[in-house]
């Protein structure tokens, strides 16, 4: 009985500092610091190194195959 | 780094500094104390003390007394941080996949990589200086905002052939891509068959809210291949995405738009080259009140859904359509409810920008379980305040309606306004959209009333539905009780441009306090969140005479804020 107090108080412990963390992080706008000032350039640099597909080399005249008159009457 | 650099970024980064003329005062401890209790009064808040520099973040976020404080940290705050996670797993195949499936996403998309994680600032701008009721019903509209956008790039990321090697995912071929703008109650007959989700709202419109560096990229994309930059920035962002290969390929088929004006007709060819699939264009008429108009529209909507049976071999369902439109109707008849409270009495208890982001929001979307949810939750929360008689927002000097399309990049304007101003911004135009009510009793009623809907998107109507429509403004400003119009004044919107000297000339004749707010919709380098605030200032000193209500916001730049 005395080790499931023990455990119970553990396990409380734990949660009340880790709940004291998270209100920490709030408070001081610690996750707003982190996107702003590291994630944010981070995810910049690769985005703006990223390899893309060129669209503009799509003919454009393709689109013909696919889409049948009728949905493009005017009624 | 030097001990003193260090010193002076801690400063930079955490300290608030006492205002002058508290400086030499001696220490109330009975006032320190109340003031941790219950938070400081509205008028010695000084939250323009707590940003960092230009950033828009806060040195630390706003102590709102114990109670408020305690509500915002774990029913705001953790509450939503943790129910992203679960809507990651619900919203993706219900595996731990659907987590691996976001993680590309994110390493593979702009707008969801440098946009969507900084979500819960875009709850701090909405609520800030916000307490009570007034701050839980608001935060239950931005956390149903946030769970929709979860569905929709879940569901496009689990879908998306880009970010799985180009092979096709089994759920590819049940999703229907469709513009923003596209309501999403016209594929309510195919909703047990089909996951209709827009193309744009999420990696363009809703994107802005949050985090309004990202658009940028877009529109100077569509500008680099030639295309003019003169049209509504948000027809450039729209196709940008294109241009910058920045979209999923998430459905084998798509119905586009007119949306709202001609810069938008070309979104829709561009669409139509860049994505090289089956296409279906849904207009929205310019001008609907002759009869005529009402056929072709409904005509239109019917060639819709034969468009979606024969590419996707599924049939009509009536019974689907009408269990989703008693259902939407649902949603209506509690917007009319909070409509109501909103004209009638001082208890309303969301915020403008809440209100305005939510009712377009959930309105384009459609049915969906959550707004349901959400609506109970502010249901609740309104019933107190109306029964109890509780003024969620006491400060107010001004009752403001707001008209034409708002700025997207600082739609939390408002929020602002009342902490500043005491302008409390009740109504606005966009939710005063899509007001339909859906008859669901014959085929022909139900659509009749689609065909009305569709006139009634976003941007429609009320902007550029002719001036009978726009001029509507008077009779809603009495109708909800408004001492004062904001007019957005979208700069690249010819449509609305072409009616700003009427305006002009009917408050003029009207005697009504109307102020201008120039604006390019996503575009924030155009006019300045900071030059729009000033405008607001200037008006409220020089024509208004009144004195702010703190003084720490009239005045403060945040161009670097998300």
């Amino acid at each position: 009985m005395k080790s499931i107090w023990k455990l119970l108080g553990k396990f409380l412990g734990f949660t009340a500092v880790v709940y004291g963390i998270l209100f920490a992080v709030f408070y001081w706008d610690l996750d707003g610091k982190f996107m702003y000032y590291i994630w944010e350039p981070m995810m910049i640099k690769r985005f703006d190194n990223m390899k893309r597909a060129d669209n503009t080399s799509i003919p454009y005249l393709q689109k013909d195959k696919v889409a049948p008159d009728e949905y493009t009457q005017i009624l | 780094m030097k001990l003193n650099d260090i010193k002076a970024k801690y400063r930079e980064l955490f300290v608030v500094e006492k205002a002058p003329e508290d400086k030499n005062k001696p220490k109330d401890v009975k006032k320190a104390v109340k003031d941790f209790w219950y938070g400081k009064p509205h008028e010695e808040r000084r939250l323009g003390d707590l940003y960092v520099g230009d950033t828009g973040l806060y040195k630390h976020r706003e102590w709102r007394g114990v109670k408020d404080t305690m509500y915002y940290f774990n029913m705001v705050w953790l509450y939503n941080y943790a129910h992203m996670v679960t809507d990651i797993m619900k919203y993706g195949d219900g595996t731990p996949k659907s987590v691996v499936d976001f993680a590309k996403g994110v390493m593979r998309y702009r707008w969801m990589g440098q946009t969507y994680l900084t979500v819960m600032h875009w709850f701090d701008r909405g609520m800030e200086g916000m307490r009570g009721e007034a701050m839980r019903a608001s935060a239950w509209h931005y956390r149903g905002m946030v769970s929709e956008s979860i569905r929709q790039f879940q569901r496009m990321f689990v879908s998306d052939k880009k970010i799985h090697g180009g092979k096709e995912p089994e759920t590819w071929k049940k999703n229907i891509a469709h513009n923003e703008t596209v309501g999403g109650s016209f594929f309510y007959p195919f909703m047990d068959e089909l996951e209709e989700v827009p193309l744009e709202m999420i990696p363009y419109f809703v994107s802005v809210h949050v985090n309004s560096h990202t658009v940028l990229n877009y529109i100077d994309a569509a500008q680099s291949i030639g295309l003019p930059s003169d049209p509504c920035p948000m027809c450039q962002a729209e196709y940008g995405l294109f241009v910058l290969d920045d979209y999923p390929d998430f459905a084998p088929a798509m119905v586009t738009s007119n949306e709202a004006c001609d810069g938008s007709v070309a979104t829709s060819v561009l669409q139509d080259w860049f994505l090289n699939r089956p296409l279906y264009a849904l207009p929205q008429p310019m001008r609907y009140d002759d009869p005529l108009v009402q056929k072709h529209c409904q005509k239109e909507i019917e060639n819709c859904w034969k468009f979606i049976e024969e590419q996707y071999g599924i049939k009509f369902d009536w019974d689907q359509y009408v269990k989703h439109a008693e259902a939407y109707n649902k949603l209506t008849e509690f917007e009319w409810e909070k409509w109501d409270v909103a004209a009638n009495t001082p208890y309303y208890p969301i915020s403008g920008v809440a209100q305005a982001l939510y009712r377009i929001y959930y309105s384009q979307v459609g049915d969906r379980p959550i707004w349901h949810e959400m609506d109970e939750h502010v249901k609740r929360i309104m019933n107190k305040t109306v029964k109890n008689k509780i003024e969620t927002f006491p400060k107010t000097r001004h009752r403001a309606i707001a008209w034409s399309c708002a700025p997207l990049y600082y739609s939390h304007w408002c929020t602002w306004a009342y902490n500043c101003w005491g302008i409390n911004c009740v109504i606005n135009m966009d939710s005063l959209m899509f007001d339909q009510y859906l008859r669901t009793d014959t085929y022909e009623h139900a659509l009749e009333d689609l065909a009305w809907m569709n006139e009634k998107a976003p941007m429609r109507a009320m902007a550029v539905g002719g001036h009978e429509h726009i001029l509507s403004l008077f009779d809603y400003m009495e109708r909800f009780n408004c001492d004062m119009v904001i007019m957005y004044d979208q700069l690249q919107c010819k449509g609305m441009q072409g009616i700003h000297g009427v305006f002009e000339d009917e408050f003029r004749k009207r005697d009504i306090h109307a102020i201008w707010i120039p604006h390019a919709l996503p575009e924030k380098r155009t006019v300045s969140r900071k030059e729009i605030r000033q405008i607001i200032n200037d008006y409220m000193t020089t024509v208004m005479h009144e004195e702010p209500l703190d003084p720490t916001l009239v005045d403060f730049d945040d161009d670097k804020s998300w």
